[in-house]
């Protein structure tokens, strides 16, 4: 059996037999793996508190045929700051929720992990509003579905767009109008957000347009998975 | 795919292989050792399947497993009513009896908040709890969920929920297992340790 290490974020545990479990976890370098966690459900395991969702950690593993087997875990980030704040804690799961929707097995996606680390680390240290929801947007376009936000999807005008529909692949006109309704200052910061504007669209002020913003990238990310997010439908109710 | 095994033996380890827990490998295992039993062991199990599927149903109150309407412990008028112990499952129950130091009586969820298996609050007996609090004899909650992701979200949710209503609210301390070497405690556990400490009398 070959050795490997690697750092990942944890997305989330499966129980098996009496004690172990399979926790599935995105590495920078092999990509999403399922690898097996011995006795981490004793209170007395080795692992501790360090393979819950969410820990990013640095793994030493056992490559197995079917599953790896996890030897040593050291934490990188503590979810600490997450654990304590349910406000945090359910915007952290649904960055995961949709990770793990997204990422296919065993396939690095370098860029991803990246990104899951960042996001995790912005909720951690200035857990601001538009941090999930920006990520869905650059989540969506490094899928490669970027919306268009400069024209109008139908007849190419770049003023009076007042709509916004994922159907149609981007914003519309007060004449072809579809889908949701979008205010100026909504798309000002979605353009932001994905115009490389990223961490001065999270600075700013929160407005009624955050909560639109939100609610777009929502709308958008349940378009392309082709289902609703539980973890989002948990803090928008909270 | 040829059948490698007779019709029989592959459903049984279909049915093994769906138990929590239990893998293909091990519902294999389970049935090889189950084919040679003697034939009266075997339809033992078997019946103790039936008859306690038969026999044991949900407490109407709490959701503990029960053979009557309430559980014992419902039914029994000596545990203090105005303390309920929430857990997510009905085995942990008997992990917080086993302490022997809980007299109050208990409310099972059926499961823990987790987005990502699709278990939101709807799916969990929590509009049932609300219910048991509208009544006047209970007076504190005492959230017993598990140390991990889920649990502490399940917790802080329902601790959200009832706060409002003028309960005392309390969630068990997360910590060091007794016996255990603080050089090996992981730096989220040993947090929370530090966290929950208390004064020393
Ligand atoms: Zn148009
Ligand atoms: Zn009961």
């Amino acid at each position: 059996m070959s050795l490997y290490r690697d750092s990942g974020v944890v997305l989330r545990t499966y129980k098996l037999g009496e004690s172990d479990r399979i926790v599935v976890i995105l590495t920078l370098g092999h990509g999403k793996i399922r690898a097996v966690a011995k006795g981490v459900r004793k209170t007395k395991s080795r692992f501790g508190g360090r393979l819950e969702p969410l820990s990013n950690v640095s793994l030493l593993v056992y490559e197995g045929r079917e599953l790896d087997t996890i030897s040593q875990v050291e934490t990188i980030d503590s979810l600490g700051p997450l654990y304590g704040d349910l406000d945090r804690l359910t915007q952290g799961l649904s960055l995961l929720e949709v990770v793990d929707r997204i990422t296919p097995d065993r396939e690095p996606v370098p860029h991803l992990h990246r990104m899951l680390v960042g996001a995790l680390r912005s909720l951690e240290s200035r857990p601001l509003p538009l941090v999930v929801p920006a990520f869905f947007w650059k989540l969506l376009a490094a899928e490669g579905v970027r919306p268009e936000l400069d024209v109008c999807v139908r007849c190419g005008e770049a003023d009076n767009l007042i709509a916004f529909d994922m159907n149609e692949g981007g914003v519309l006109c007060r004449t072809c109008r579809t889908g949701t309704p979008i205010s100026a200052e909504a798309l000002r910061l979605t353009r932001m957000i994905l115009g490389g504007g990223m961490n001065a669209a999270l600075d700013e002020p929160v407005t009624p347009a955050t909560a639109e913003v939100r609610h777009l990238a929502t709308e958008a990310m349940e378009h392309h998975l082709e289902r609703r997010l539980r973890s989002v439908a948990l803090y928008e109710r909270l | 795919m040829a059948a490698v095994y007779a019709q029989a033996v592959q459903t049984l380890i279909d049915e093994l292989g769906r138990l929590p827990g239990i893998g293909p490998k091990s519902a294999q295992r389970i049935t090889f050792h189950l084919l040679k039993l003697p034939t009266e062991d075997a339809e033992r199990l078997a019946n103790a399947i039936i008859t306690a599927k038969a026999r044991v149903r949900f407490c109407e109150q709490c959701f503990n497993v029960s053979e009557d309407e309430l559980c014992s412990i419902c039914a029994d008028p000596r545990r203090d009513q105005t303390v309920l112990c929430v857990v997510e499952e009905a085995r942990d129950i008997i992990a917080v009896e086993r302490t022997g130091e809980f007299r109050g009586r208990y409310h099972v969820l059926m499961g823990a908040i987790s987005p990502i298996d699709g278990v939101g609050p709807e799916q969990l007996k929590i509009r049932e709890l609300l219910r048991r609090l509208g009544s006047d004899t209970v007076q504190e909650i005492i959230l017993c969920t598990n140390p991990n992701v889920e649990g502490e979200a399940t917790a802080m949710y329902l601790a959200r929920l009832i706060k409002p209503l003028g309960l005392t609210v309390s969630r068990i301390a997360s910590g060091l297992p007794v016996g255990g070497d603080l050089e090996y405690a992981d730096e989220l556990t040993l947090g929370r340790a530090l966290e929950g400490r208390r004064i020393v009398d």
